[in-house]
């Protein structure tokens, strides 16, 4: 029997997002960005699809005089992404 | 990377796993800079005060330690103002906490020594007993290597890296046994070849090893 898969998470890039922000505490936007190729307007409305679903917070901050965007992953949201490779398990038949 | 609707679950599964090696990767290489840097310092002004010690005066060069300190701290501060910023995640914060606290404690030596070279506390001990007579002196570059060795073993050990781990183990047993040779200006070139084996060689190891 197949799992759900949770349609905010089955997607590249938020998959991506989600994947770069569980193995680090935060990670700041130009970072994310890099990392994983996406241009800043399509990664700042993923984000924001993250953030109102409460599966990462965002912290606008500065550094010296720059501002800069930090993101980290929420118990929620860390939550949901152990679901996600859950349900993902039962696709793949992994035990 | 696009909005797809037809994601398979190996594609998804592969996405994860790439995303989370590179993050580690980038992590990882990120925390061996400092290694390199503290121990590039350590290295060049253990020669230095070694050379000014051995002809232009005597111990009181070891001064030039404090120096180190600044200019340590001052370099991390531009290396880490100039690249790109990494995220930390719990290896890099724990590698960077075992330093921290090698810093601390080597720093509080150092400046116990600096007043013991200023004669207000004693470094060389007599223990006398029914059966033996010993003078017992205190050598700090061995306790300086057996720290460095320390530190940079469970370095290896938190990276899961077994040449971290034996430049780390030589560095500190082979550091501390040979220093104890040379207690004089001598010991200096010892804290070098430690610096090399237990900071520098670890930090290049790491770094080459987590480039893409």
């Amino acid at each position: 029997m197949f799992q759900p898969l949770d349609p905010l998470l089955h997607s590249e890039l938020r998959l991506a997002i989600m994947s770069l922000l569980i193995s680090a505490d935060e990670a700041e936007f130009p970072y994310i960005k890099e990392q994983t190729g996406a241009t800043a307007g399509n990664l700042s409305v993923q984000i924001d699809k993250l953030t109102t679903a409460g599966y990462i917070e965002v912290e606008k901050t500065f550094k010296g005089r720059r501002p800069c965007t930090l993101c980290r992953l929420t118990p929620q949201g860390r939550q949901a992404f152990e679901q996600y490779v859950e349900a993902l398990r039962s696709y793949l038949e992994v035990k | 990377m696009e909005e797809n609707k037809n994601l398979t679950a190996e594609r998804s599964l592969e996405i994860i796993t790439e995303q989370i090696e590179r993050s580690r990767r980038n992590i990882t290489s990120n925390s061996s800079c400092s290694l390199i840097c503290w121990g590039t310092c350590v290295f060049v002004f253990a020669l230095l005060i070694a050379y000014l010690w051995k002809n232009h005066g005597g111990p009181a060069w070891n001064a030039l330690w404090g120096v180190m300190w600044i200019l340590g701290y001052v370099g991390e501060w531009f290396i880490s103002k100039n690249k790109q910023p990494v995220p930390k995640n719990f290896v890099s914060n724990t590698i960077g906490q075992v330093w921290a606290t090698f810093g601390m404690f080597m720093g509080v030596i150092g400046f116990i020594f600096g007043l013991a070279g200023c004669g207000l506390l004693p470094v060389a001990f007599t223990v006398s007993g029914d059966h033996f007579n010993a003078h017992l002196y205190v050598n700090l570059t061995s306790i300086i290597s057996l720290c460095f060795g320390i530190a940079s073993t469970i370095t290896g050990f938190i990276l899961k890296n077994r040449i971290v781990q034996v430049c780390g183990f030589i560095a500190g047993l082979g550091g501390f046994f040979v220093a104890l040779q040379y207690p004089w200006s001598e010991q200096l070139y010892v804290m070098a070849a430690v610096a090399f084996i237990g900071l520098i060689v670890p930090g290049l190891v790491i770094y080459f090893q987590n480039q893409k």
